[in-house]
């Protein structure tokens, strides 16, 4: 009898969430003292409203606290902070550890024994971009493709789940992502033939809910021929049958690639979760004639059910490894003097997209990068680019080697997320210069095995400033670039922007930066042991505003470009590339909190 | 030019390999095999002009461009977050070398290619031609047949 009882409350009590009120994440994420999500909020901001650190006063903060994280790979992701405790996560092994905020003690720690042979399969680097929190659980997305819920104040495992298979190269590296009650997660392998999905999990039980693949049957894309939406001929269409297998050559679709390790993004209002899917299978495009849907694609899917509104393809038919995953930031945008619920998608083509969130119309594709030069721009009308044919390995086929395309298949970013400034209304942007050779070739798969099929080699945009990155604000409601600060390295640190104007990201070479959002010019920096290709965040605690980064080099910008400059520096002369770095920096892997010296505390620490 | 190049090669080798180092140091423990690998006189490869070379090492190269090896081993064989083949290959017996390329060496994070039909057509051409750039007679990059 009083079991019974027990059971119908539940039930009231989960429908009660699902429906309206907010949930423990959504309370948490509302107090700027916490940054209780990768990106701060649903809708991939990074902006935090704490305003104590500001223009006049961020030259004087300094560093008020660190931490090894005990891992010399590469750092992406950050920490998060919910009341008086931080989680910290790090690269394989993935470890996690929970920080008094008080004394900097360990609460408790998480360190998974995970199987080693996962390491080979993994594509750039041991990253992992970080943990999730809600519903009073951490959410740790392991490289072994295993999804932990932790119970935030002991550390104890509450569930587990598995949603891929290392043995054929799946592994993930992205951070799981909370939306209301449901746990959202992807796959990566891109360059082992793998076939990406999207997985939703219920946070209560670890219980699968839905699964959406990229590229196959309707029934498994979770794709409504009638009722999924797409760009076409300057309106929006029904996408049609079997999209996903009449785009592509024989079976090849299910060596599709469109993975998934970016950052999602969520708009609670449309009830629609917003991501990217990568590169197709294999990199030698004549392989897989079609246009290889639906890789390279923004998807808006309905949290519930999975069932994507509408879809979009930057990249029809790849031949750069021009992976689609960036983050989507949701933003509410005037264009041409109309009110429109955006999605801002830097592209790793160098296209910065907006769209109406809510359609799926085209609204702006243009260029992030002036020195682009595959496409000469976007069709509005098709959506499609206009590919230039002299930088098109498609185009020359298989053992011709295509010189000087721009961007290099890291893209013009990456999956180094930018920032919205809510008072200018600009993105804040870090962004790779680098432009590459490519040279696709036959290649066979076999199962668990690299998957690749091209050779390429990466170096400095020629005839620029000789750096490999920018700096850039963007305003995306015209598609157009408003500042843009030359750095000398890839910027691969994600960035946040405050309410006290600055805006602050890490470099390659160590540097954490403050520059002013209204001009990008530098107010403060410091440098940190190693290079930074992880995300600045902020609080509060006892009162005081903390900035904080990870310090570790490594990624796809500390693993694979060092060993494909090589041939690429010979007729390029002295620029400024990443030899330089070896000047500033090597691996590392700690945590730096920053804030305003606290004279009272300084003095009591002098009198002690 | 060439020397910027080298420096940067370096600097990924020392930087990024800490984690492997172990690696190279039991590759020194291999038994030195230089000697073992031409006898009769039969030549292990052949090489024109540093950059065209017989079938089977061609086979060998292609094999290498395949299974994405510069991942870790890097672009011209010298080492990322694999060890340095031109090195390694110094010191590598075929028997130890044919052995690694089939069982991996997991905890290292190489993994077995056991599975690859590729590899088990082409793994002497491979060694061949890693052979062939450890002695510094074939060039890095791009390879063609001899005419």
């Amino acid at each position: 009898m009083k079991r019974q009882h027990c059971w119908v409350l539940l039930v009231a009590a989960t429908s009660t969430v699902t429906v309206a009120s907010a949930t423990d994440l959504e309370m948490a994420m509302s107090k700027s003292s916490n940054w209780a999500a990768q990106a701060g909020d649903y809708a991939n901001h990074r902006y935090s409203e704490l305003k104590q650190i500001n223009a006049g006063n961020v030259g004087k903060i300094q560093v008020a606290w660190t931490m090894s994280t005990g891992v010399l790979r590469g750092h992406e992701g950050s920490p998060l902070v919910i009341g008086d405790t931080m989680y910290i996560h790090t690269p394989f092994p993935n470890n996690v550890y929970a920080i008094n905020l008080k004394d900097q003690s360990y609460k408790w720690k998480y360190e998974p024994k995970q199987d080693a042979s996962v390491v080979p399969v993994m594509c750039c680097d041991t990253v992992n971009r970080g943990l999730a929190y809600g519903d009073g659980k951490i959410l740790l997305q392991q490289a072994d493709t295993t999804l932990v819920a932790l119970d935030m104040n002991s550390g104890k495992v509450l569930w587990s789940a598995k949603n891929g298979n290392p043995k054929i190269g799946e592994t993930n590296t992205n951070a799981p992502h909370v939306f209301k009650d449901v746990v959202v997660t992807g796959i990566s392998g891109g360059e082992f033939g793998v076939r990406g999905r999207l997985i939703a999990y219920d946070i209560k039980s670890g219980k699968k809910l839905w699964q959406a693949y990229s590229t196959g049957p309707d029934k498994e894309m979770l794709v409504d021929p009638a009722k999924t939406m797409t760009w076409t001929n300057g309106k929006m269409a029904p996408i049609g049958a079997d999209t996903g297998i009449k785009s592509w050559k024989g079976d090849q679709w299910k060596l599709g690639g469109g993975t998934t390790w970016g950052w999602y993004a969520y708009d609670p209002k449309l009830n629609l979760v917003y991501y990217g899917t990568g590169n197709p299978g294999t990199w030698n495009p004549a392989q897989r004639p079609g246009d290889n849907k639906w890789s390279m694609t923004l998807f808006a899917r309905d949290l519930n059910t999975g069932m994507a509104k509408w879809a979009y393809q930057m990249t029809p038919h790849d031949e750069w490894d021009y992976d689609g995953v960036n983050e989507n930031l949701l933003v509410d945008l005037t264009i041409k003097g109309k009110k429109v619920p955006a999605v801002v998608h830097f592209d790793r083509n160098g296209f910065g997209y907006t769209l109406n969130r809510e359609t799926g119309e085209l609204l702006v594709a243009e260029k992030y990068d002036p020195t682009v030069n595959w496409a000469t721009k976007v069709d509005m009308k098709t959506g499609r680019p206009v590919v230039d044919k002299k930088y098109s390995p498609g185009t020359t086929g298989p053992d011709v080697n295509v010189k000087d395309i721009c961007p290099a298949a890291l893209g013009s970013k990456d999956q180094q997320p930018a920032s919205y400034d809510r008072k200018s209304g600009l993105i804040m942007v870090p962004t790779n210069h680098v432009c590459m050779t490519y040279e696709p070739f036959q290649v066979e798969y076999t199962a668990g095995q690299p998957y690749v099929g091209a050779t390429l080699t990466m170096y400095p945009t020629p005839g620029s400033h000789g750096g490999m990155g920018n700096f850039i604000a963007w305003d995306a409601a015209t598609g157009k670039i408003a500042w843009s600060k030359p750095e000398r390295f890839s910027v691969w640190s994600g960035a946040l922007t405050t309410a006290g104007d600055i805006v602050f990201y890490g470099t390659l070479e160590g540097y954490i930066k403050a520059v002013s959002t209204k001009d990008g010019k530098e107010l403060w920096k410091f440098k940190t042991p190693s290079g930074i290709i992880g995300n600045v965040f902020t609080y509060e605690y006892g009162g005081k505003q903390y900035v904080g980064t990870y310090s570790g080099i490594g990624g796809w910008a500390g693993i694979g470009m060092a060993a494909g400059l090589t041939e690429a520096t010979e007729g390029l002369g002295a620029v400024g590339g990443y030899k330089d770095l070896a000047k500033y920096t090597t691996l590392g892997g700690s945590l730096f909190v920053f804030g305003l010296p606290d004279t009272t505390s300084t003095a009591t620490t002098a009198l002690q | 030019m060439k020397h910027s190049t080298q420096r940067v090669m370096k600097w990924s080798t020392v930087v990024l390999s800490l984690s492997i180092a172990a690696v190279c140091v039991s590759a020194s423990d291999a038994p030195a095999a230089g000697a073992n690998d031409s006898r009769a006189g039969e030549a292990l490869y052949q090489v024109q002009e540093g950059n065209k070379v017989d079938e089977k090492t061609l086979k060998g190269w292609k094999t290498w461009r395949a299974l994405a090896c510069e991942r870790c081993h890097g672009a011209e064989q010298e080492g990322m977050v694999g060890p340095s083949l031109v090195e390694s290959l110094k010191k590598l017996s075929k028997e130890d070398f044919h052995n690694i390329m089939m069982n991996g060496r997991p905890e290292k994070g190489m993994p077995p290619f056991n599975t690859s039909a590729m590899v088990n057509e082409n793994w002497e051409g491979l060694y061949a031609y890693l052979k062939g750039r450890s002695d510094g007679k074939i060039q890095p990059g791009r390879l063609q047949p001899i005419p």
